[in-house]
């Protein structure tokens, strides 16, 4: 059987870091269960994130971004190969998405490959401010953001291709 | 004024950046550590049940929840006014111990060594994990991954998840252990205290047996003496969880030593106007800006500190290597900024082997792992030490328990001056006048700051990535004539 994961990453608690998280709560109540898909949410990186991903075929990461001149609540859907670095590291810990994937590679772990993870990125307005609820821009954007996970599910395996913004 | 900007983060404005200050001869003037700051922690926690912030708390940082964890749990017993039973207090650390060896395993063998087995002038596409693992072979890096994944199964057992632990709350932990579980992590232990003397042995091998990075760590370039803080048993021997904060001075003899409901006696917190972030001090030392020794009340709060705060190790391996450590070193207090990394698997050492002193400890299995709060809240301090630092929280409630004001000093803000000293000293010793920038001379002066392992922002961030490095060199009008870049993406 091939095992997908939904992954909301993020910090729940940090305004906009965390819709990542909030799709997937709201995709969660949406989506009828099965025995091969699995939601989850995490607020780490580097290799405590490969630690999330380990043993699945297939990965849907949602999480937010800030890109140079991105307008709060777009919704960007990339591949693994976009992410060889990125804009944002909370610590000297993380390694990327794409190191932590090459590692565990390496080290003969059970992985997704490149073409079949997905990221689901949205832009955020504030990551910097304690708050438990999104910015207005970024909320109205998760119901966008959980159809984009539905249309993944449903879509077939190594179809994963870098795009522009979808909304 | 010249300007040289170290973005060890981003490139988005207002994050965490290195800014060095070049004279009008070219030299280096000063050098700052720029953190962003997450805004409004305190004002989210009020109107919040006390025995919540156990587990909103490690939210805050996606690279030490544990430590978060353990800290407000630690202050929701003192608000609580409540006594842990012996057993529910020993799962708490061994819990610790097991977060201990994962987070200093990450830290030596995905931060400090590539500088080392690569050398510090490797190409910043070779001088990461994956050139490691190609230089020492695919085994010894299953074996840390491997290790690393074992410490945090046992995190998962004890905390109920893997990743933000749930398990300690005000009284002492949710669930105890049976004997099969108890095996399981003694035997575990025991591969870990072997894993631990195998990264020392490593260490001596490749840092200590090449004479020139021992110069490196003995020379004056990261040398800083100041004051250094860490918790430590009745026996003033290093301890994670559990005791009193001791303070040396730069020339180790004891400053002062309190408990966690004196911290506002001893330290205080200094503004400066170019950062939201405050840099914590000693209060009877006074703060005397941005310089170290006797007279300034600068502290670090770091592995290195913690040894040198101390008068030994509890544990007896960790003992021969801390003996070994200063002996080596030449004097106690050790004042070189890449020592923390020896300091770091003296730890390593020191957690395995109290991870396997509490799994054969036989109160460890008495069910009894809470005392249920009865005593009306009021208000409370946790200390405990991460591995960052020492970290402090502090909850005042109502008398229902509803934090009214919270007050929390997380392990690298102890440390964000000492870490501005320290890449100044290096940059000092690294950067002149009419020489060419190299990326060698940068991973040195960045050098200085990874060795305090810091944490910026404390929390995880949007698609965490691999340390981006930029390098701006500017003129004496303020213009860009140079840019130097590593990992800033495509």
């Amino acid at each position: 059987m091939m095992k997908t994961l939904v992954l909301g990453l993020g910090n729940p608690i940090l305004t906009d870091d965390g819709v990542g998280i909030h799709v997937v709560r709201a995709a969660v109540a949406q989506y009828v269960p099965a025995d091969a898909v699995t939601f989850a949410e995490a607020s780490v990186g580097g290799l405590r994130l490969l630690d999330a991903l380990a043993g699945y075929d297939r990965l849907i990461l949602v999480d937010a971004i800030q890109t140079s001149g991105g307008r709060s609540g777009d919704v960007y859907q990339l591949a693994a190969s976009d992410l060889l670095a990125s804009l944002h590291s909370g610590s000297t810990h993380d390694m990327s998405l794409h190191t932590a994937l090459d590692l565990g590679r390496r080290l003969g772990m059970k992985l997704p490959g490149d073409g079949d993870i997905v990221i689901l990125a949205v832009e955020a307005e504030d990551v910097l401010t304690f708050s438990d609820s999104c910015t207005q821009a970024v909320a109205r954007a998760i119901p966008r953001a959980v159809e984009a996970v539905r249309a993944e599910l449903e879509a077939p395996l190594s179809s994963a291709e870098s795009t522009q913004p979808k909304a | 004024m010249q300007k040289i900007s170290i973005d060890p983060i981003t490139r988005l404005e207002g994050h965490g950046r290195i800014d060095i200050f070049l004279d009008e001869a070219g030299n280096v003037a000063n050098a700052y550590l720029v953190i962003p700051e997450l805004r409004g922690f305190e004002k989210f926690a009020e109107g919040r049940p006390v025995e919540e912030m156990a587990r909103i708390t490690p939210r805050i940082c996606g690279v030490c929840p544990e430590a978060h964890h353990i800290a407000s749990a630690k202050a929701a017993d003192a608000v609580y006014h409540i006594e842990v039973p012996p057993a529910g207090k020993k799962l708490r650390e061994l819990l610790y111990s097991a977060f201990f060896i994962a987070d200093h395993t990450v830290h030596f063998y995905i931060l400090a060594a590539p500088d080392f087995v690569l050398g510090p002038d490797a190409p910043p596409s070779e001088r990461n994990i994956l050139g490691l693992i190609h230089k020492v072979g695919v085994d010894i890096g299953r074996r840390v991954i491997e290790s690393r994944g074992k410490a945090m199964d046992i995190i998962g057992l004890l905390g109920g998840k893997t990743i933000h632990p749930v398990g300690a709350l005000p009284g002492g932990v949710s669930k105890a252990i049976d004997e099969e579980e108890r095996a399981g992590i003694e035997a575990t232990g025991h591969e870990l205290v072997e894993f631990a003397q195998f990264s020392l042995q490593l260490f001596r091998d490749v840092v200590l047996g090449n004479r020139i990075y021992l110069d490196m760590i003995l020379s004056d370039a990261y040398t800083t003496p100041m004051y250094y803080m860490g918790l430590v048993d009745g026996n003033n021997r290093v301890n994670f969880y559990d005791g009193k904060v001791r303070v040396v001075d730069p020339k180790g003899k004891e400053f002062v030593k309190y408990s966690p409901e004196e911290y506002l006696d001893v330290v205080a917190e200094h503004v400066e106007p170019w950062t939201y972030l405050k840099f914590p001090y000693l209060k009877h030392v006074g703060w005397k800006g941005f310089v170290t020794g006797m007279d300034s009340g600068i502290y670090q709060a770091t592995p290195l500190s913690r040894l040198n705060a101390a008068d030994g190790m509890a544990t007896p391996q960790a003992q021969a290597a801390y003996e070994e450590f200063y002996s080596t070193l030449g004097s106690k207090p050790v004042h070189g900024t890449l020592a923390t990394h020896w300091a770091r698997l003296i730890e390593l050492l020191y957690a395995a082997e109290r991870l396997v002193e509490l799994a054969t400890d036989p109160e460890i299995t008495d069910p009894h792992v809470r005392n249920l709060p009865t005593a009306t809240p009021t208000e409370g301090v946790g200390i405990v030490e991460a591995p960052r630092g020492t970290l402090t929280h502090h909850f005042v409630t109502d008398e229902r328990g509803i934090v009214q004001k919270c007050n929390l000093i997380v392990g690298t803000t102890n440390n964000y001056a000492p870490i501005s000293i320290s890449i100044k000293k290096a940059a000092e010793a690294f950067i002149h006048k009419g020489q060419l920038l190299t990326e060698g001379m940068l991973n040195r002066v960045e050098m200085a700051f990874r060795a305090y392992d810091p944490c910026f922002g404390c929390a995880t961030h949007t698609l965490p990535g691999q340390m981006p490095l930029e390098v701006r060199i500017r003129d004496t009008e303020g213009r860009v004539v140079e840019i130097l870049r590593q990992h800033l993406g495509k």
